[in-house]
């Protein structure tokens, strides 16, 4: 029994030595999603989730951690192992505006997270109520101008994408508005179409129905181009309100530190099941566009907003935590 | 005669053989979930929704829909039961039925809970037939304004709703409406009283402050109390309602389906209010309001078939306007979306297979519940009969359980096990935590409203008085205030010729 102890060293020597990477995944996969079921980022993880399955050749468990508007699930992931297990499907409000709102903050989306993809995003469509004498922007901007900080702009709340979008809005037209913060993106519609609350910017997705059915005025849609279902509706900057181009956006992370292979893999995982038909098609009726463009564009891309946003909130004096 | 073709079409649709089979599939979850304490409609919902993409969108909204009306049938079970009560509409049905439970009433209080519920979404099927469209222009009048004078007749709704002192009752609404404060201000962005912990920022959930309170609280007291049991009887007699039961629950039934059909419909409304509201009116009106909270039948019927109705009707604004009412609408919206059909006021008219079918199965939905639950009174009964040693430990089991899966947060779970202490504290003091449960969900309602409608009247208070809605429900509450304090003023004064 001399060589015993050689055989050991020799087994752990193994054991460390083999290629652990090679094995990714060997077992379940947890997505945080930040927000209670439902929402937008909720929908996102679960229609991706069995792409990925099938794309890693193990389950994809979707947890909810809401809470702190987000901020709470993502500082979860910010201190997870980076081993590949965990992975965060977060909205444009956790990766770009709450690190730019709030000090207090438990994690840095440019520290602390391994950037994978965007996966969705959708454009905000400028409504107002029927009964509010503007068909145009450069309607509306005029009516702000002549009532000063009196007009409505209903929102999903402080420190939403809506609300700094509006709040970008007034920056780039030089207008004042009157912000009215709702809980949700619900109620500020049932208030826009009862006509109590007077202008917003909400996803357009979920305002196309109303708007088709003439409940509320579209004046502009925040995408690049036209959006296909309103050819007639003008995009921000051909309304003449240059630099209002604003997309809420979805988008998956991981802790940082990833080991590289593991990072390939989830990235094209990920990548594919955003580019499956059925998945795309999917998204599409939900009103969502598919981007699917991987981690280099992701990380570009939010340095971008991190640094829109930041102006913003700074030009508007946006100062939640007073 | 519109009507009965909408209402055929709708039949013909909800029973299909394959939509019965969601419908019962629905309800069916919708009974297990109610049950379970802490795990509600919500995220079931949400967790089911990418199963229901290969489904025809009539079967998919079916089946939620079941699941959701469900849920409120099987919520009373726990409640009744171990007093712990699972969503926040059940909260009332502990007051009495778990009072008539610990009579050894159990069976009636079930079966009065069920065929109260059954009753109130069979008119609330008729109510939203007919009455959609004019109700949900109704919904679109209410704005913050007509909303906060709704919250400050709920808040007084608290009041009445306790038993005994009037002071500790205001003490324990003030309490409710003091935590609610806590968490990040929907004006302003800012955390208030969350002492830096990120858990605290979305406020305190209802869900563990009641388990804690009602359920667990009560297991502590019943540890020292060392009660004889009342011995369950298995005879069906005693487990059907006799015919006293009924005579006296029947009007509370109707009355609690009226509250419920009419806060159902208001978009943000909330579970809270038409329960808690049709309780109080039940006692307000009750020849001997001294029964309350002490095995009154009509405390059970009343709120259970407000609770059912507010549930139903919730969908009016969802069908015919395409708005969420609450949070579970909201998921309805995305699983239509899904579908590929845009939220609308124009779904009803291109999708009338759809609406009408989801209205129709409403009512066979009720009519599978009544059926999978009178039955199953018997089984829950029994439960009773299990030792303390044995249930307790699994009450507290199953509440951990699902106070943690509402968020998957540990933080809930301890905030349960505190409040618990403190709900056996209140037991000691005499005070009863049912206000400050309502003060707790009110609060912030009533804040935000309030804010939203000084912002929206540009700081004008006066807006209380002159829109009528909201000046009718102010009016409504001045004379049940004067109500209220005029026997006690009275009383006080002779008390002081007296000496």
């Amino acid at each position: 029994m001399k060589n015993l102890p050689f055989l050991t060293i020799a087994a752990v020597a193994a054991m460390l030595s083999a290629p652990a990477l090679a094995e990714y995944p060997d077992k379940a996969l947890t997505m945080i999603v930040p927000f209670p079921p439902g929402g937008a980022s909720d929908t996102t993880a679960r229609l991706i989730a069995p792409k990925l399955t099938e794309a890693v050749g193990q389950p994809v468990v979707i947890e909810n951690r809401p809470g702190a508007n987000g901020s709470i699930g993502a500082a979860q992931i910010a201190q997870a192992k980076p081993d590949g297990y965990s992975l965060l499907v977060a909205s444009i409000g956790v990766y770009a505006i709450n690190p730019v709102l709030y000090k207090g903050l438990k994690y840095d989306p440019k520290k602390n997270f391994d950037l994978l993809t965007v996966a969705v995003r959708t454009p905000n469509a400028l409504v107002a109520t029927p009964n509010l004498p503007v068909n145009t922007v450069a309607e509306l901007i005029a009516h702000l101008k002549k009532n000063p900080e009196k007009v409505t702009f209903a929102s999903s709340g402080t420190g939403s994408s809506d609300h700094l979008t509006a709040a970008l809005f007034w920056q780039q037209t030089g207008t004042t508005g009157l912000h009215v913060p709702y809980k949700g993106g619900g109620p500020a519609i049932t208030d826009l179409i009862g006509g109590h609350a007077e202008v917003s910017f909400q996803n357009l997705g979920v305002v196309t129905g109303h708007i088709r059915a003439g409940k509320l005025k579209l004046l502009a849609v925040t995408s690049d181009k036209r959006i296909p279902a309103f050819p007639e509706t003008p995009t921000m900057a051909e309304a003449g309100v240059p630099g209002v181009e604003v997309y809420s956006w979805q988008a998956v992370a991981t802790p940082a530190g990833l080991p590289k292979e593991v990072k390939a893999k989830l990235e094209s995982g990920l990548t594919g099941a955003l580019a499956a038909p059925e998945v795309k098609g999917r998204f599409e009726e939900a009103g969502f566009e598919v981007v699917g463009t991987g981690s280099a564009k992701f990380s570009q891309f939010l340095d971008a907003e991190l640094g829109r946003w930041k102006s913003v909130v700074e030009a508007g004096n946006i100062t939640p935590d007073q | 005669m519109e009507l009965f073709d909408n209402l055929l079409l709708g039949l013909s649709t909800a029973l299909q053989f394959n939509n019965l089979l969601y419908c019962l599939i629905g309800v069916v979850i919708g009974t297990a979930i109610g049950v379970l304490p802490g795990i509600g409609p919500i995220p079931t919902v949400a967790l089911l929704l990418p199963f229901t993409f290969g489904l025809p969108p009539e079967s998919a909204l079916i089946m939620l829909a079941g699941i959701f009306y469900g849920a409120q049938y099987g919520g009373s079970t726990t409640a009744i039961l171990v007093n712990v009560p699972g969503e926040t509409s059940s909260v009332v049905t502990c007051l009495d039925g778990h009072a008539m439970a610990r009579q050894g009433r159990a069976g009636p209080a079930l079966a009065i809970a069920a065929v109260s519920s059954f009753f109130a979404g069979t008119v609330a099927t008729v109510v939203i037939a007919l009455l959609s469209l004019p109700l949900a222009a109704l919904a679109l009048k209410f704005t913050a304004v007509e909303y906060f004078s709704l919250l400050v007749l709920g808040l007084l709704a608290a009041v009445i709703l306790a038993h005994g002192s009037v002071s500790k009752s205001l003490a324990m609404v003030f309490l409710g409406l003091l935590l609610g404060t806590i968490g990040i201000d929907v004006n302003s962005g800012a955390a208030r009283m969350t002492f830096g912990i990120p858990a605290l920022s979305d406020g305190l959930d209802f869900v563990p402050v009641a388990m804690g309170m009602f359920g667990l609280a009560e297991i502590i007291a019943n540890l020292e109390r060392n009660e004889v049991r009342q011995v369950v009887s298995q005879k069906l007699r005693d487990l059907v309602p006799t015919r006293a039961d009924l005579k006296a629950a029947f009007p509370a039934m109707v009355r609690g389906t009226a509250i419920g059909s009419a806060l159902g419909v208001l978009p943000g409304g909330g579970a809270a209010l038409p329960p808690f509201t049709a309780y109080a009116l039940e006692k307000k009106i009750a020849r001997d309001p001294q029964r309350f909270g002490k095995g009154a039948i009509e405390g059970v019927a009343g709120p259970e078939a407000a609770n059912n109705a507010g549930a139903q009707t919730s969908f009016i604004p969802l069908l015919t306007l395409g708005i969420p009412a609450n949070a579970l609408m909201a998921l309805m919206i995305g699983a239509l979306m899904m579908q590929g059909i845009q939220p609308g006021p124009q779904v009803m008219t291109e999708q009338p297979a759809l609406v009408w079918g989801v209205i129709a199965s409403m009512w066979t939905g009720n009519l599978m519940l009544l059926i999978i639950n009178l039955p199953l009174v018997g089984l829950w009964v029994s439960m009773l009969k299990i030792p303390y040693r044995l249930l307790f430990p699994a009450i507290v089991l199953f509440c951990c359980i699902g106070t943690y899966g509402i968020s998957n947060s540990v933080f809930n779970v301890w905030l349960m096990l505190g409040c618990a202490m403190l709900g056996y504290f209140f037991i000691k003091v005499g005070v009863e935590p049912a206000p400050l449960l309502l003060g707790l969900v009110l609060g912030p309602q009533l804040e935000e409203n309030f804010r939203r409608a000084m912002q929206l009247a540009d700081g004008d208070p006066s807006v209380f008085l002159t829109r009528p809605i909201s000046a009718v429900l102010l009016a409504v509450v001045a004379v049940l205030l004067l109500a209220m304090l005029s026997p006690a003023v009275l009383r006080k004064r002779t008390q002081a010729l007296a000496e």
